[in-house]
């Protein structure tokens, strides 16, 4: 979950009459997690579905709403303006068809704003802009720009000074030699044209979904800013303006629009929603009786509007607020508005019996009994390396179902079998006092339409007089006394099992598994001193018994 | 202090009083005791401060390759003096007969003056009649010698010389009775033994400690009327991602935090209907174009809400209560908090006690039965849950309240579609963060791990 860096004393700022303390006991009942606090500093995780909370300008709205200090919908004002067209040409629609904006004036920007403005601005674009495939903002100093605006697109060789640089660059070189252009340059594809936003001196505002132009940045003595966001979609391109417009606005700023037209692009309208739903599905849902108009100032301090009549309250939904779907989601926002810690906890008598579900009541009997019979059992991953289940084992390693991209080199194939691990687990306890007998009960995969999974049963035991008859011994009791079944074994040799002391553990003339005394250099391999017996069997097909 | 004392330890008693100062060999002579009984009675007398030990440490020279060809053959200078004792011979033929040994012999030889050349000729100069060394290798000779019996100037000769004297450190030890032996009685030994003496650990044979949390807690929902349900833990992506309303550009499905199987798809992933419900509920609320071949991918599942799901979906139950438990996957750094594997509990209710009041009730006995009283709920956010909910937890050693489990109601966006039409309750959480709790491990990796000495000594968790 992202996290964001807020100061108490500015929070206090913004929202009014309010504690330190009040705040910090209130921020989980937004649904943010405090991560740590240092002073005047507190750390916060928000979710991703409401990228609002990403400064402290949202939060504050949200806090308000909580606090009773200010509550119901946050209106945008946008006043409507014909001084700042962008003209959209059709060469952008097979790169970023999209674009929009918003013209904010007369705000103040000290550093701390900037800073929050950057980190909104980064999580819109990880977030909902997913990494800014589906939607980039770019933010500037209006008063740097000459309107009319193109969006269009141009040759790879165009060249500007872009942001956070002095010198006059081609787009080519952005791509190849920044980090924001190897990052994010695959974006743009194959093709020898980029989207460009250029002003009407033909200058150069934003290489988007990339970077700006550096003329347009935003420093403190920026008063006005153009905002622009481009993407492959209209409606994600405007819910992602409308956090930004809804952002500015709370720090101060004075909304116009800006006129779009061409090629199936249109100016934003930024619009409010209506949901309707039912005080007896909240009711329901939450476990209470609460009147409708209860459910109403609820709803008003979660920032929404909301109106009863009868049973149906109707509920006004701000553009931001594009996290809300339906009607399960408005129960929610009664719910915070309600207040979680006033919801009190009820249990009702279970109506349902209960049961353990019959294999997990098998595997436990078998534990008891390897237990019994001195056993210890040990628990190992499911995913293990090449290594330990082929290289020290000697064993066939031509079907192996291996992940993609782990980032443990140990934990990179499926196991298909549960004595190397046991091994390698003996390997790590060689200064322990012997013997040593440990069993494991676990799922093996293997390839099989697409991906067989059954549970094997596999036990050791490490001792310097450790030998077949014990180990065999140790099987047929285990299996006779926790399923009453008898088994016979079969000579074989096997690579991982010395020969000669090896055997096929059979039942009703069907081999389930495989027993003996591990090679003299596999046991070398893994370092132990002493000579070790083992055994694993398949649980899955004739033992085990479902429902 | 007891003083009832083994035969064992009254053999050695016995023995010491007769010849106070004895090492553990002679000790064994003395007593017709063997050395382990010798070893295992010194340490008790020890341990009740009636003998002394004193370690003494000595070096023991012996020859090495090298030193003992010398001691065969003779040391190569001395060889090359032999062969000179005849006459002069060429320098060629020297080293045809004396092989590698030459080079360093000859130079010896020079530099000592034993030797001198004309043209290609050597002949003897002076012979001293023991060459350095030769004595210590005589004196050696293939047996071992305490480094203090050796002339050291004749010895430092060798030892510069490669593969000549090996020198091993001799740990030794001595044993004596103490004053408080002194004193003591020996009477005859009428068969009791010291009761009070420690003893040797037996190793308790157990069920692995987190699998004792996993059954406990199995027992709890049980207990509480709900049924298990077990499910693969290869899944598609439909199921564990799609079906859960989780878009299929979502960031948590990609490659660096989930595990996808290499080259591996599902065959089937569920039926047409379900397919193209789940498709539309996405296309419509997350408007993307949504990829089947995206959807068929086989994924380790991120959570057992993929086998609730599925079960749900395949049964439709108007009225339910069921868990699953079992093995999820993240791909992640594995460190002290975080395992790429670890056990999940997750319960549902299903009908007409789905209410979220009722669903912190359900936590809240949860709690109460693994012995954690000290809970509250906080809002957060899941993609197939709303309203969600965390519980928090008190910590009482980390003084902090921590995240547990996750709960919430699952989203119409996800029921609809698969023609789940009662509200279901779920909720669910790691089992490894409760069980590090009972058994106050800090890191999380203890659990896997197997390392006999935790296993063995770990108390059980009631």
């Amino acid at each position: 979950m992202p996290v964001v860096e807020l100061s108490y004393s500015r929070l206090q700022k913004l929202i009014g009459k309010v504690s330190k303390k009040q705040i910090a006991d209130s921020l989980p009942f937004l649904g943010l997690d405090i991560e740590s606090e240092n002073q005047d500093l507190v750390r916060i995780e928000y979710s991703p579905n409401r990228p609002d909370y990403s400064t402290d300008f949202g939060i504050a709205l949200g806090l308000q709403g909580l606090l009773g200090i200010k509550t119901g919908i946050v209106k945008l004002n946008v006043k409507k303006s014909t001084k700042y067209p962008i003209i959209v040409k059709s060469s952008v629609s097979k790169i970023r068809p999209f674009v929009t904006g918003i013209v904010a004036k007369n705000g103040k920007i000290d550093d701390k704003t900037i800073k929050q403005l950057m980190t909104m601005q980064e999580d819109l674009h990880f977030g909902i802009g997913r990494k800014r495939k589906k939607s980039s903002i770019g933010i500037h100093d209006l008063d740097k720009i000459s309107f009319p605006l193109v969006y269009t697109t141009t040759d790879r060789d165009h060249t500007f000074i872009p942001l956070n640089s002095e010198k006059e660059i081609a787009i080519t070189e952005i791509l190849s030699k920044t980090i924001v252009g190897k990052d994010y340059g695959p974006l743009l594809g194959q093709s020898s044209q980029v989207p460009i936003i250029l002003d009407t001196n033909q200058k150069t505002v934003s290489f988007p979904p990339i970077i700006n132009a550096a003329v347009t940045t935003v420093t403190t003595k920026t008063k006005n800013l153009f905002v622009e966001v481009t993407g492959i979609n209209k409606e994600d391109a405007e819910d992602m303006l409308s956090v930004v417009a809804t952002i500015l606005q709370s720090a101060g700023f004075y909304l116009e629009s800006v006129k779009i037209s061409g090629s199936n692009n249109s100016t934003p309208k930024l619009e409010q929603k209506k949901i309707k739903v039912s005080s007896s599905l909240i009711n329901q849902i939450l476990g209470l009786n609460l009147t409708p108009s209860k459910i109403t100032s609820s709803l008003k301090k979660s920032r929404l509007d909301a109106s009863s009549k009868g049973s149906i309250i109707t509920c006004t939904i701000p553009a931001y607020r594009f996290d809300i779907f339906g009607s399960m989601d408005l129960v929610e926002e009664v719910a915070l508005g309600y207040g979680i810690q006033n919801l009190e906890p009820t249990i009702s008598p279970s109506q349902t019996i209960g049961k353990i579900n019959p294999v997990s009541i098998q595997l436990k009997s078998l534990d008891q009994t390897m237990i019994g019979l001195g056993f210890l059992e040990a628990l190992n991953s499911s995913l293990s390396s090449k290594r330990v289940l082929y290289e020290m084992t000697n064993r066939d390693s031509s079907k192996i179902i291996s992940v993609l991209d782990s980032k443990s080199q140990e934990h990179t194939i499926l196991r298909d079998s549960i004595l190397p691990g046991l091994l390698e687990n003996l390997s790590r306890n060689i200064h322990e006092t012997y013997p040593q007998k440990m069993f494991e009960t676990g799922i093996v995969f293997g390839l099989d339409n697409p991906v067989s999974e059954k549970i094997n049963f596999s036990g050791i035991s490490a001792h310097k007089d450790a030998n077949f008859t014990e180990i065999k011994s140790i099987l047929q009791s285990a299996l006779k006394i926790g399923f009453g079944i008898n088994i016979e074994t079969k000579t074989i040799t096997n690579p991982t099992f010395e020969d000669g002391h090896c055997a096929s553990v059979v039942l009703d003339n069907s081999q389930i598994g495989i027993i003996g005394k591990i090679d003299s250099k596999i046991i070398e391999n893994y370092k132990i001193r002493v000579p070790v017996v083992g055994f694993e069997i398949s649980l899955s097909e004739s033992i085990l018994k479902s429902l | 202090m007891s003083q009832v004392f083994h035969e064992i330890e009254k053999k050695i008693i016995l023995s010491l009083r007769d010849n106070p100062k004895q090492s553990p060999e002679t000790l064994e002579k003395s007593t017709q005791l063997s050395p382990d009984q010798i070893r295992r009675g010194i340490e008790w007398l020890r341990l009740k401060d009636l003998a002394i030990v004193t370690e003494s440490k000595s070096s023991i020279i012996r020859l090495g390759k090298n030193g003992i060809e010398s001691f065969q053959k003779g040391l190569p200078e001395r060889r090359l003096l032999n062969l000179l004792k005849t006459g002069p011979k060429k320098l060629s033929d020297l080293q045809k007969e004396l092989g590698f040994v030459f080079g360093p012999s000859m130079g010896l030889a020079r530099k000592n003056n034993w030797v001198e050349a004309s043209s290609d000729q050597i002949s003897i100069k002076n012979i001293p009649s023991e060459l350095p060394g030769e004595k210590t290798i005589k004196l050696i000779g293939e047996n071992k010698i305490s480094k203090d019996k050796i002339d050291i100037d004749d010895l430092t000769t060798l030892l510069k010389r490669p593969d000549f004297i090996i020198e091993d450190i001799i740990t030794s030890k001595e044993i004596s009775l103490s004053d408080s032996s002194k004193s003591i009685k020996l009477t005859e030994s009428s068969g009791e033994i010291d009761v009070e003496a420690k003893v040797p650990e037996t190793f308790v044979a157990r069920t692995h400690p987190l699998k004792d949390t996993i059954d406990e807690i199995r027992e709890i929902f049980v207990t509480l009327g709900f049924s298990e349900i077990l499910g693969n833990m290869t899944q598609s992506s439909f199921w564990n991602f799609d079906a859960l309303f989780t878009p299929q550009d979502h960031p948590a499905r990609e490659l660096q935090d989930t595990f996808y199987l290499d080259k591996i798809n599902a065959k089937k992933i569920g039926t047409a209907e379900q397919i193209r419900k789940v498709s539309e509920s996405h296309k419509k609320n997350w408007r993307y174009q949504w990829d089947i071949s995206e959807a068929k991918k086989m994924v380790l599942r991120t959570h057992t809400t993929c086998v609730t799901i599925k079960h749900l979906a395949e049964n439709k139950p108007d009225e339910a209560r069921f868990f699953s438990l079992g093995r999820v996957f993240r791909n992640e750094k594995v460190s002290y908090k975080h395992l790429v594997e670890f056990n999940q509990i997750e319960g549902v209710v299903v009908g007409k006690d789905a209410s979220l009041r009722n669903l912190m009730g359900i936590q809240r006995e949860f709690y109460k039965r693994i012995g954690i009283t000290k809970i509250k709920f906080w809002p957060t956010f899941f993609p197939y849950t709303e309203p969600s909910l965390q519980t928090m937890v008190y910590n009482e050693k980390l003084g902090k309240w921590i995240e547990l489990f996750g709960m919430g109601i699952f989203r119409p966006e996800v029921t609809k579609p698969l023609g789940i039409t009662k509200p279901v309750l779920a909720w669910g959480g790691g089992i490894e963060r409760i069980a590090m709790l009972k058994y106050d491990l800090d890191d999380v990796r203890e659990f896997y791990n197997n390392n006999l000495g935790w296993l063995r000594s770990t108390t059980k968790c009631q």
